[in-house]
Order: C-alpha cells, then structure tokens, then sequence
C-alpha cells in the first residue's frame, strides 16, 4: 500500500472528535498542513488500544503555522500524523 | 469526545515548574511501577495503546490531581482488573 | 510502619508493593527481574549520551550530517542505540541554526527518547508545558530564562507517533580551544529538549 502524500503536499486534518484513543492533538483539528516527510509505518493506535486488528499504515511529519492553529504565533508546530488523520488539501482558489 | 490528556493548547495552568537536579524517579515506588508497566507490556498482558487509553480514561478530575507515576499506575489497575488478571478486591488488599 | 496496604487511605508505596506481590504469586513478574531491568535501564540511558552525541556533531561535520540524516544509524558509531526498551523506537534529531530553533514536547502525554537520554524531567510531563509550549513557545523558553531573538524561527515538535526527537543545539561561540569530553559538558539536558541554547 504506497504512502498517499509526499513531502511537500498540503494536507487537512480530520475534524473528527472520536469517542476513542487517537493521537491526533485536538488544537490541530482541520488545521492545514505540509507533509514534511515519511515517519515510517505503523498500526494505527485508535484500533490498537481497542485491541482491533491494524496494519501498519504510513506516517508522516506534518508542519503547521500557529497562526493556522491558533489564530497567532510567529512559530511552526510539526506533528507526527497517522496517515488516516490526513485528507489532501483541496488546492486554494478552487471551490 | 475529546480527552483531558489532550491539553496541547489550553489554557489556565500555572507556570512551568522545575526541579533542579531531580532523580530519575522521586521514590522507589515510581520505579518500580516504571518496571512493572514495562514488563506487563512486556509479556503482553496489555499494549502501550491500551495503556494510554486507560490513563486518558481517568476522570479529568483526577487525572489533574494525580501525579505522573500515580496516572501510570491507575491505569495499571484498571488494566488489570479490566483483563480479569486480579480483581479491584485483591488489589485493594481486602 | 510501612502503612496499611488496604482502601483509600493506604499510601501509594503500599499499594505498588502490593500489587507488584500479588502479580509475582500469579507468576507475571519477577521482583529481581524487574529490580535487574530497572538497573540496567539506569546504567544505560542518560542524558550524558545526547551530550555525547552533540559534542562528536560539533567536531566532526561528517558525523553531524550521519546523526541528522538517520539517529539510529548513527547512534552505535558511540556505542550507543535506541533499543533495551519496549520497541526500538526512530530517533529523529534535529538542529538548530543562527535563525530556527527547535522544542520538543508530547502534548497528548509525555512520549521522550528515554532509551537514549532516560526519563524526562517531571516538568516536560506537566500540564502546564505541555499544554503551553505549543501555543506559546517564546512564554514558555522566558520562563525557563532563554529569549531568543525575534528574528529566530521557533518550530515546536510534538512527538505524537512513533519516533522520538532530540535538539542538537547550536554550539557556543569561544568553544574552538575545547575538546570533545569538555564539549559534552556543556550540554544540558534542558538543551537537549529545547528549553535552553544549549
């Protein structure tokens, strides 16, 4: 199963707020991203902790402008982003 | 429904406290609940996702209340006893 | 003496000895085991390792770049690695410059390269750094007495998956005379994390 996004793309974080484990941050719900790079593959942790089968699937290294998180900052948060966290980000300029 | 480990951005806690110079564990209970989780782990009575998931599961209340090594071994118990390993009888010492 | 090892009122130590008690009776663990990993767990992982590391990156740009590209590859050149725990985890590391600086954290808990560098500090796990540093990084480095300049890009990495992450700090000038042992020694572990220049 070949990584969906590389370096370089925008992407959009889900805006889900699951009633499960899940290690996407909720400041960086629908936030705006750019795939840094690959972190490896690995089973998704939201189906892990429930003891659901999970293969392992791509991570990636995300950035984020603070101001997109926060509405303020000058500085970039990077998270490490499970692939099913991720949508490509539609290209700005298209409706 | 959004945990309250998942403080990454909230606001309202006080200032960021140090400790100059502090031991790798403040008593000998947090290291040995540090090796008790590793080993549970370990031999694969629970996972670390489990584990996490049981610390976010405590109630917010006392998950702020209780120190770090504390949350680590709620969660233990929980585990435990969710997987029927001991039961909250036997680790309550009754 | 040791308190009463029964309900709400017994003190945690009681609690963990009894727990630990029972599971070695059930055959789950092993006192001594658990005494020998805890021991060699300490032996070998402290942050002396990460100084280690940053000193050899700032004499050697050969091995700065190897450590940079690939941290568990480059890590056994000193001996060292990122495995003895529960899974070898990626040891990511990243450096800081004349105009960007790095900060770690874990928001969701308290994810650190424990293999390499042993626990982290208590306040690393608090809530107060985790739930700041993200959106406040410059609030939260004054509190820790470091202000870097305006013109410094601060980018803050939440280790929230797999891989671990470690600051190379950026070396201090009037260092040229000093050798690798003396370098090392300038390393803090609070460097190490991001919270100090180095």
């Amino acid at each position: 199963m070949a990584e969906l996004f590389s370096p370089g793309d925008r992407v959009r974080t889900s805006l889900a707020d699951p009633p499960h484990h899940t290690r996407l941050p909720r400041y960086a719900r629908g936030a705006l991203g750019t795939v840094v790079e690959h972190q490896g593959r690995h089973p998704l942790p939201d189906r892990r902790a429930r003891q659901l089968p999970a293969e392992p699937e791509p991570v990636y290294t995300v950035r984020f402008a603070a101001a997109e998180l926060f509405g303020e900052g000058d500085h970039t948060v990077t998270i490490d982003l499970w692939e099913s966290y991720l949508r490509p980000a539609v290209p700005e300029g298209i409706r | 429904m959004s945990r309250i480990n998942d403080v990454g951005g909230m606001q309202g806690f006080p200032p960021v406290e140090q400790e100059a110079d502090e031991p790798a564990f403040h008593a000998d209970w947090e290291a040995h609940v540090f090796a008790l989780n590793r080993a549970l782990i370990g031999r694969g009575v629970y996972n670390l996702d489990e584990f996490r998931d049981a610390i976010e599961r405590m109630p917010p209340q006392e998950y702020l209340a209780s120190s770090y090594y504390e949350k680590w071994f709620r969660a233990i118990t929980t585990l435990l006893a969710q997987k029927g390993v001991l039961t909250e009888e036997e680790m309550a010492g009754g | 003496m040791s308190g009463d090892h029964t309900g709400p009122a017994a003190t945690i130590a009681a609690r963990v000895r009894h727990v630990e008690g029972l599971l070695e009776q059930r055959g789950l663990v092993d006192s001594q085991e658990l005494d020998r990993a805890l021991e060699a767990f300490l032996a070998r992982a402290s942050p002396a390792n990460g100084a280690r590391l940053v000193a050899r990156a700032w004499l050697d740009n050969g091995f700065r770049g190897r450590l940079l590209a690939d941290g568990n590859a480059a890590l056994p050149e000193l001996g060292l690695s990122m495995g003895g725990g529960l899974q070898e985890q990626r040891l990511n590391v990243v450096e800081n410059t004349e105009d960007s600086h790095n900060v770690i954290v874990c928001t969701l808990c308290s994810c650190y390269p424990i293999a390499l560098l042993g626990p982290s500090p208590t306040w690393y796990k608090s809530e107060a750094y985790r739930s700041r540093v993200v959106r406040d990084p410059r609030g939260v480095l004054r509190e820790f007495g470091f202000e870097p300049g305006p013109e410094v890009k601060i980018n803050v990495w939440d280790s929230s998956a797999e891989s671990r992450y470690m600051v190379l700090p950026r070396r201090p000038a009037g260092t040229g005379d000093l050798d690798e042992p003396a370098l090392a020694a300038l390393v803090t572990r609070n460097g190490l994390i991001g919270v100090a220049p180095v």
